[in-house]
């Protein structure tokens, strides 16, 4: 098989301009309108638990998290509350702490502060830690971030209290590889530049699985592993350029990115080979400045960019921004989007679950609403998965590019590809590492067994 | 009245003492709720592992930075165990992580007491790092920053006597745990009073306070440093082994340097001129800690605050002060 069939038949596709602005302008679907809630509810708050990075070089992806949350509980209070009685009260805490004390402050959060609900979370070191101890004090928790599969597959494999809303990370490194082949498919010799923890090793393993499906001879020449939270890349940046990669790939992140990009453009680094990330624009898009390379792969994790999809085309987006820009003077994130939905699709389910118990539904019920459910946000629709309680979106990517309209750096929505995330994961109940096979994920398994090999 | 009778009358006064805290903290989780005996055995543990650390510090006059590899190397013990060879007996952990730390420490520290002050410092600080290195970038074996989960409720304790299934299972161990971990405290407490005031250890503080006049008398300085060494270093990693169940998992952060440096922040909160400082120490700033990242975002700011004002205005930590003025009173 060749290339481009494979890719035409993956359904990867290159994003057009927005339409003329002669578009009536529509609101996004009214699912949650208000309808008059069964039985009786207590007005007692909600008390809801929120852990993103609030300090250090984490911070600059991971407190617009905090922001979408606090955003859609405003709105959701000024209504009235969920139910139109109970108002959400939020007690964030700052994921910097490291995994031990964020292990505890979920622990105090339930025990000492009695939440009913908990979200957050960013790092893909912190929800394999976290999951089961939700789990453990049987706290309904949706995670925004921390998207490794291993929280699936490994530490948390049959969730009852634990869900996720961000795409489930392997999608991230298999979707930067199919951009890559498809935008240079003459690139063989491979440099690797990750954060060594979970998502380094897990965007390496996918990416250089799918990549080496459809650019045979592909081959890596150099790894760097920094340290998550280091600031000085001056060694993986040299080393990088002394092993003349065709490409270097990377899916370092937060100010960790912004503090790599600066320096790689010192030392000339994005002279002589292409660049492809995974997750450089999952920042704070301000945090990206105008001196980063253009026409680079600058990946947003899989999942979202505020200006993609552009102008009217999907309304959900557009109000979303409009109304995150309003709120914060600044634009969302893919956490942002995330963080803000999670306490809407929560709200939904509350809602569902009373129509049909009446009175404040119990935890059960409000999972059961949760399981399978396909909700509209402004990255697009939304399913979660009922087996793995993990959310599945299209996932995209794009190529980076200075604009007038903005004083930072974005993703030119013109050229934005969306992949349909079916076609890059496992499906449910393939078998997961362990189970027949000792590949690091069940999508690795998947692909490599199933994906054909392209010549 | 002579300094024998002195010694019996405090040891008597000491008992009492000890055995009335000893009550008071076995009647604690009927009256505090189950978040507050967690954070008191976490509390505990770190006591244990502090006055490991203060046989070094306050006995024997030297500061080890890297504490933190005897503490972890208990915790990854216990984790490899669990892991791999599925033991969940929690008795056969402790030994299983005394005796790895045991061996860790006896190397270590044949190569750390060659040396004294800031020699001795950077050389434990060094040797800790190797440790977390490994466990850092073996991430195959080790789970890298994901480290190993054990979790509290797959364990047994007395010999699989006590288990915990079903629901509110997290509950039930942190409830069974604290006491488990309480009678631990207090043997270990008696067992490192007894070597503080054994020949041993007046040894050590002979060779704390002049060195040269200790070798002059006959004793072995190296050899005693060695084994007070060895005897911190198996304290410190019982705490370690204790820790990972009620944690649920095991990180490189229980290695890397500044967990070295808050046990030594513990010792110092407590003051390290005293035994029950250690103590005490561990168990505020647990506290401390905690309430710091729950409260604010700038706990780590709170934290150095309180260093400071530690080292400026309390340099005897909250004991020795405590002591000070409860002589002063005395006095008047």
């Amino acid at each position: 098989m060749d290339r481009r069939t494979f890719l035409n038949n993956i359904g990867l596709t290159v994003g057009g301009a927005a339409a003329a602005t002669t578009m009536p302008v529509i609101g996004p679907s009214v699912a949650q309108a208000a309808v008059a809630p069964k039985g009786n509810i207590p007005s007692t708050p909600l008390k809801m638990g929120h852990m993103t990075f609030l300090t250090g070089p984490a911070a600059v992806l991971g407190e617009p998290s905090l922001k979408g949350h606090l955003l859609a509980a405003e709105e959701i209070n000024a209504a009235g509350g969920i139910l139109g009685k109970r108002k959400i009260e939020t007690i964030s805490a700052d994921e910097q702490a490291g995994t031990d004390a964020n292990v505890k402050e979920l622990r105090r959060m339930k025990l000492s502060e009695k939440i009913d609900l908990f979200t957050g979370v960013i790092s893909s070191g912190n929800t394999p830690a976290l999951g089961p101890v939700a789990e453990e004090l049987s706290l309904l928790t949706i995670f925004v971030d921390g998207c490794t599969d291993f929280l699936w597959d490994k530490a948390v494999p049959n969730p009852k209290y634990t869900f996720r809303i961000t795409n489930i990370q392997s999608a991230d490194g298999v979707t930067c590889a199919l951009a890559a082949a498809q935008t240079w498919p003459k690139a063989k010799k491979i440099a690797h530049i990750h954060p060594d923890y979970s998502y380094g090793r897990n965007a390496f393993d996918h990416f250089m699985i799918a990549y080496s499906k459809l650019v045979p001879g592909a081959q890596v020449v150099s790894e760097g592993w920094p340290k998550l939270g280091t600031t000085d890349f001056t060694a993986h940046i040299t080393k990088t350029i002394s092993s003349q990669p065709d490409l270097i790939v990377s899916s370092v992140w937060g100010g960790d990115y912004v503090a790599l990009y600066k320096q790689a453009l010192r030392y000339g680094m994005f002279k002589d080979a292409k660049f492809a990330s995974t997750i450089a624009f999952g920042v704070a898009p301000h945090a990206i400045g105008k001196d980063h390379p253009e026409g680079a792969i600058a990946g947003v994790h899989s999942n979202y960019y505020f200006t993609f999809p552009p102008g009217n085309r999907w309304p959900a987006n557009k109000t979303f921004v409009e109304k995150y820009f309003k709120r914060w003077n600044e634009y969302p994130n893919f956490q942002s989007d995330g963080a803000y939905h999670t306490l809407y699709m929560y709200k939904t389910a509350i809602e569902k679950a009373n129509r049909l118990v009446g009175g404040w539904p119990d935890e059960e019920a409000i999972i059961s609403q949760l399981e399978g459910m396909y909700y509209e946000t402004a990255a697009g629709y939304l399913y979660i998965r009922p087996d793995n309680h993990q959310g599945y979106k299209d996932a995209v990517t794009g190529f980076s590019k200075n604009v007038a309209e903005y004083p930072f750096q974005i993703l030119d929505p013109a050229t934005m590809i969306t992949i349909p995330i079916r076609n890059i994961t496992a499906p449910p109940n393939w078998p997961k590492p362990g189970q027949g096979h000792n590949d690091p994920t069940a999508t690795y398994n998947w692909i490599k067994e199933t994906w054909p090999q392209v010549t | 009245m002579n300094p024998a009778a002195h010694t019996e009358v405090s040891v008597t006064r000491t008992s009492i003492a000890a055995v009335a805290i000893l009550i008071g903290l076995a009647v604690l989780p009927y009256v505090i709720d189950i978040y507050q005996v967690q954070l008191l055995t976490y509390g505990l543990i770190f006591a244990i592992a502090a006055l490991g650390f203060n046989l070094l510090l306050g006995s024997t006059g030297l500061l080890s930075f890297g504490h933190s590899a005897y503490f972890g190397v208990g915790a990854y013990t216990v984790a490899f165990m669990v892991r791999d060879l599925g033991t969940v007996s929690m008795e056969l952990c402790i030994i299983g992580g005394v005796i790895g730390t045991t061996i860790i420490a006896a190397l270590f520290g044949y190569v750390c007491v060659r040396y004294t002050r800031i020699f001795f410092g950077i050389l434990t600080l060094a040797l800790s790092q190797v440790i977390w290195s490994l466990a850092f970038k073996f991430f195959w074996v080790t789970g890298g920053t994901d480290g190993i989960r054990v979790p509290g409720r797959g364990m047994t304790l007395l010999a699989g006597l006590i288990d915990f299934k079903g629901s509110g299972a997290f509950q039930k161990f942190v409830f069974s745990y604290y006491y488990y971990v309480l009678v631990i405290f207090a043997v270990v407490a008696a067992l490192m009073w007894v070597i503080v005031h054994s020949p041993f250890g007046m040894a050590l503080k002979a060779i704390r306070d002049n060195e040269v006049r200790a070798r002059f008398v006959g004793l072995s300085v190296r050899r005693y440093r060695w084994f007070a060494f060895i005897i911190s270093g198996a304290f410190t990693g019982l705490a370690g082994a204790l820790w990972v169940p009620l944690n649920g998992l095991t990180t490189p952060d229980i290695l890397y340097w500044p967990f070295s440096g808050e046990i030594v922040f513990m010792t110092v909160l407590g003051g390290f001129r005293t035994f029950t400082g250690p103590i005490v120490g561990a168990i505020a700033f647990n506290y401390l800690k905690t309430y710091a990242v729950a409260s604010s975002a700038y706990w780590q700011l709170v934290l150095g605050v309180v260093l400071v004002v530690l080292v400026l205005v309390l340099p005897n930590g909250i004991i020795g002060t405590a002591q000070q003025l409860f002589r002063k009173l005395r006095r008047h």
